[in-house]
């Protein structure tokens, strides 16, 4: 055994003295010719609409290159790329990890450089999400209300209606699993979940992140809160929910198979489960998100991205260009939608119908889902803010749900926990931060 | 090689004058000669020291006084700037890191007089020859220690893992579930895969030093009517004394060093999160959260308390060596 704990640190010691050399190179120009911009994506159909690009463009040129998805290592690859200075001109980032990636300065501060005429298009709750201290620093892709995709076969099959509140969601799932013991309505995901549990506390008013003046206030177990995980935790008590990870092989099948009879996601979850559970079509429909109170119904958002220009781009007033065509030009969701089935909601209402005439939407029996999805956006609370140190804050607090969803601990106290991990962070880079 | 003069020369140098003709110039020569010597034996090893010790220490120590520093919200980018002790007080106010802390210090409390007084039994069998095939067991415990730890770690997490191992179905057909996976049991579980790998290795040790104890001793100990029992722990044992303690504190250091099998098996638990040890603090700081300055500052702390245990485990051996004496 000695000697073997000693080289994991040298290796540690030298990874980290060398992670700042990784990462592909940048780009800069020829003297002459096209301006030749770099984009990173891990979004699917992004190929496609940076060869519509060029094959339309002729002043600017963009490489692509596919990169893994932020927890399968993009965030780190970009991080990374950042801090040794070669960080391509135009990255794609998520909503929650993008106030982490400001505070690092890896985004350039767009506030002044994006033409109001783009500004306006985009849903203005999509633009507070990537706009902080009044200084904007990415433009939103696609915002993504939350929906709640349902087996409605056997929801007709067995009477159940389908709920309106969350009252009534928990006595359809009592229904549900009375009338196939083995069926449940829906899954509390958990090494992966909190980004879920995000979606459901901000729909109900909670506020983990705000901020006042120039200090954080940090509260992960506020009133909307504690009343969510308090709701869930009795969903997971009583067996009304099955317990797995999202996107795992389990999960997939137990859709397939009907044992698991609804999705809470966001939009995208539509084209999502289309591709995924091909064997689905026609017993799956979409149904607006329960409420907690249906006289003022409120969503929060599940998944969605935006682009940013990097603080390293030599050519920012072109990338911002580029990400302007990809976001609000119809050609550009026109070739996007052409590499497969994308049901994701573009941040430009003005786009929406072009998603839907793109659509097929004959897995939801026809269902006009982007229709739905339209009055549901309208919904979303424009309060919410993600916090400064997202990545860690959600890998601790899928830890935390992992172990509630094998029976130890709460849900609460996943969220608890996640916070008290996240406070020596922010601490130690100064930031001011107080918890209420 | 032949060059090597030994310090066993320097007699000469204080020795009445040698009968040469210029002792001037051989005591220069052989001076020279043994300067050289000395560098030549010394250069690996100190340009390694300085390479993969020293200088990643000295880094990380500079590291952790060093941070990005942030005003208020902190959007827009940071400076770098000396931060002082701010890095630590950070580390040491981390639940986590304390958490991390605590199960290291669970898992030396149990790995090192496991795997210590297993090593020593085992090595005392072998030298009492009451095993036959000596040679053969020998090789058997040593096996494990050539199989690298992470596909160590990677084979019982199979046998671990509910579903595919073997073992847990075996129990099941007896209507017993065995969770190795769970809260109380997953130290446990990691303790067992270092004792698989270390128990061998540290058992060549004891057994070379066993090897080495003066047969008369031995001897005197069966003329006064010692029996096996007796022999092993009122003569062997003490006379390795030194082995023991050697052994107690490499395993003391590497068990601070926890990492890869914990590392894997937070792949495979939630019962491991990813700070479940000082080094997977450590890794997460430097890897997930970006934040160097924290990360050097939990190196450096974890290098502190490796120091001060090795040192006081030393200098306690040494006072029962004296007392004892």
């Amino acid at each position: 055994m000695p000697g073997r704990g000693r080289p994991a640190v040298l290796l540690m010691i030298f990874t980290l003295l060398l992670a700042g050399c990784t990462a592909s190179s940048g780009s800069d120009t020829a003297e002459s010719g096209p301006v030749r911009l770099s984009f990173w994506s891990p979004l699917r159909g992004s190929q496609e609409m940076v060869d519509e690009y060029n094959r339309t463009h002729t002043k600017i040129q963009v490489d692509f290159e596919q990169v893994p998805s932020g927890d399968q290592g993009g965030w780190a690859k970009l991080s990374n790329a950042a801090r040794a200075g070669n960080a391509p001109d135009v990255a794609t980032i998520e909503y929650p990890q993008l106030p982490g990636f400001a505070i690092d300065g890896v985004p350039r501060d767009i506030t002044t450089l994006l033409p109001e005429s783009v500004r306006r298009r985009i849903m203005p709750q999509a633009m507070d999400l990537t706009t902080f201290d009044e200084r904007t620093y990415a433009v939103p892709v696609d915002i993504e209300p939350m929906v709640f995709l349902y087996r409605k076969d056997l929801f007709t099959e067995h009477d159940i209606p389908v709920p309106k509140t969350w009252a009534e969601f928990e006595s359809s799932a009592r229904k549900l699993k009375e009338a196939q013991p083995r069926s449940r309505i829906a899954s509390l995901f958990t090494t992966n979940g909190t980004l879920y549990m995000a979606s459901y506390c901000w729909q109900a008013g909670a506020r983990w992140y705000d901020t006042s003046g120039e200090t954080w206030r940090i509260s992960m177990d506020d009133a909307p809160t504690r009343k969510v995980t308090a709701y869930w935790q009795r969903l997971l008590d009583d067996d009304l929910v099955r317990v797995e990870p999202a996107s795992s092989q389990q999960w997939r099948a137990h859709l397939q198979s009907g044992e698991t009879a609804g999705w809470l996601a966001g939009a995208w979850a539509a084209g999502s489960m289309m591709a995924s559970t091909p064997g689905g079509k026609g017993k799956w429909a979409i149904a607006p998100l329960p409420q907690w109170d249906p006289k003022k119904p409120v969503l929060g958002t599940q998944g969605g991205s935006t682009f940013m220009v990097t603080k390293d781009s030599n050519h920012p007033e072109e990338a911002l260009e580029f990400i302007s065509w990809m976001v609000t030009s119809a050609d550009a969701l026109r070739a996007k939608l052409s590499s497969g089935i994308s049901s994701a909601y573009p941040s430009v209402p003005d786009l929406v119908p072009v998603a839907r005439k793109e659509m097929d939407t004959s897995y939801f029996s026809g269902q006009d889902i982007f229709g739905l999805f339209e009055k549901e956006a309208e919904l979303i609370d424009p309060r919410w803010k993600w916090g400064p140190r997202m990545v860690s804050t959600i890998s601790s607090g899928d830890d935390g749900l992992a172990r509630a969803g094998a029976g130890s601990g709460t849900v609460l106290d996943a969220l608890r926990e996640a916070q008290s991990k996240t406070l020596p962070d922010l601490k130690s880079l100064g930031l001011s931060v107080t918890t209420h | 090689m032949s060059t090597v003069i030994t310090p066993g020369k320097r007699g000469k140098r204080t020795g009445t004058a040698p009968p040469a003709a210029s002792p001037v110039r051989t005591r220069r020569a052989g001076r020279r000669q043994q300067t050289l010597a000395t560098v030549a034996l010394l250069a690996p090893f100190t340009a390694l020291l300085v390479a993969v010790f020293l200088v990643p220490v000295g880094y990380a120590i500079g590291l952790s006084f060093f941070s990005e520093d942030h005003d208020g919200l902190g959007f827009g980018g940071g400076e770098t700037v000396f931060t002082g002790l701010r890095s630590y007080i950070a580390v040491l106010s981390d639940p986590s890191f304390l958490a991390g802390f605590g199960s290291v210090a669970l898992y030396c409390v149990i790995f090192v007089p496991a795997v210590v007084i297993g090593a020593l039994a085992l090595a005392l069998l072998l030298d009492s020859g009451l095993i036959r095939l000596r040679r053969t067991a020998q090789m058997l415990l040593y096996l494990p220690h050539a199989v690298p730890g992470i596909i160590a770690a990677v084979i019982w997490l199979y046998l671990y893992t509910p579903g595919l191992s073997p073992v847990i179905k075996l129990f099941a057909q007896a209507d017993i579930t065995i969770d190795f996976l769970g809260l109380h049991t997953v130290l446990p579980s990691i303790v067992n895969i270092a004792l698989w790998s270390g128990l061998g290795y540290n058992m060549v040790i004891f057994y070379a030093a066993l090897q080495a104890l003066p047969r008369e001793v031995l001897e005197a100990a069966r003329i006064d009517g010692a029996g096996g029992v007796r022999t092993a722990l009122l003569v062997k044992v003490p006379i390795i004394r030194s082995s023991v303690l050697m052994v107690c504190m490499f395993s003391l250091i590497a068990a601070l060093q926890l990492f890869t099998e914990p590392m894997l098996m937070n792949q495979a638990t939630p019962m491991v999160n990813s700070r479940f040890t000082l080094n997977m603090y450590i890794y997460d700081a430097a890897f997930r959260r970006n934040n160097y300055g924290l990360a050097s500052a939990a190196s450096v702390i974890l290098l502190i308390v490796t120091c001060a245990l090795s040192y006081a485990v030393t200098r306690w051996a040494g006072r029962r060596d004296r007392s004892a004496r």
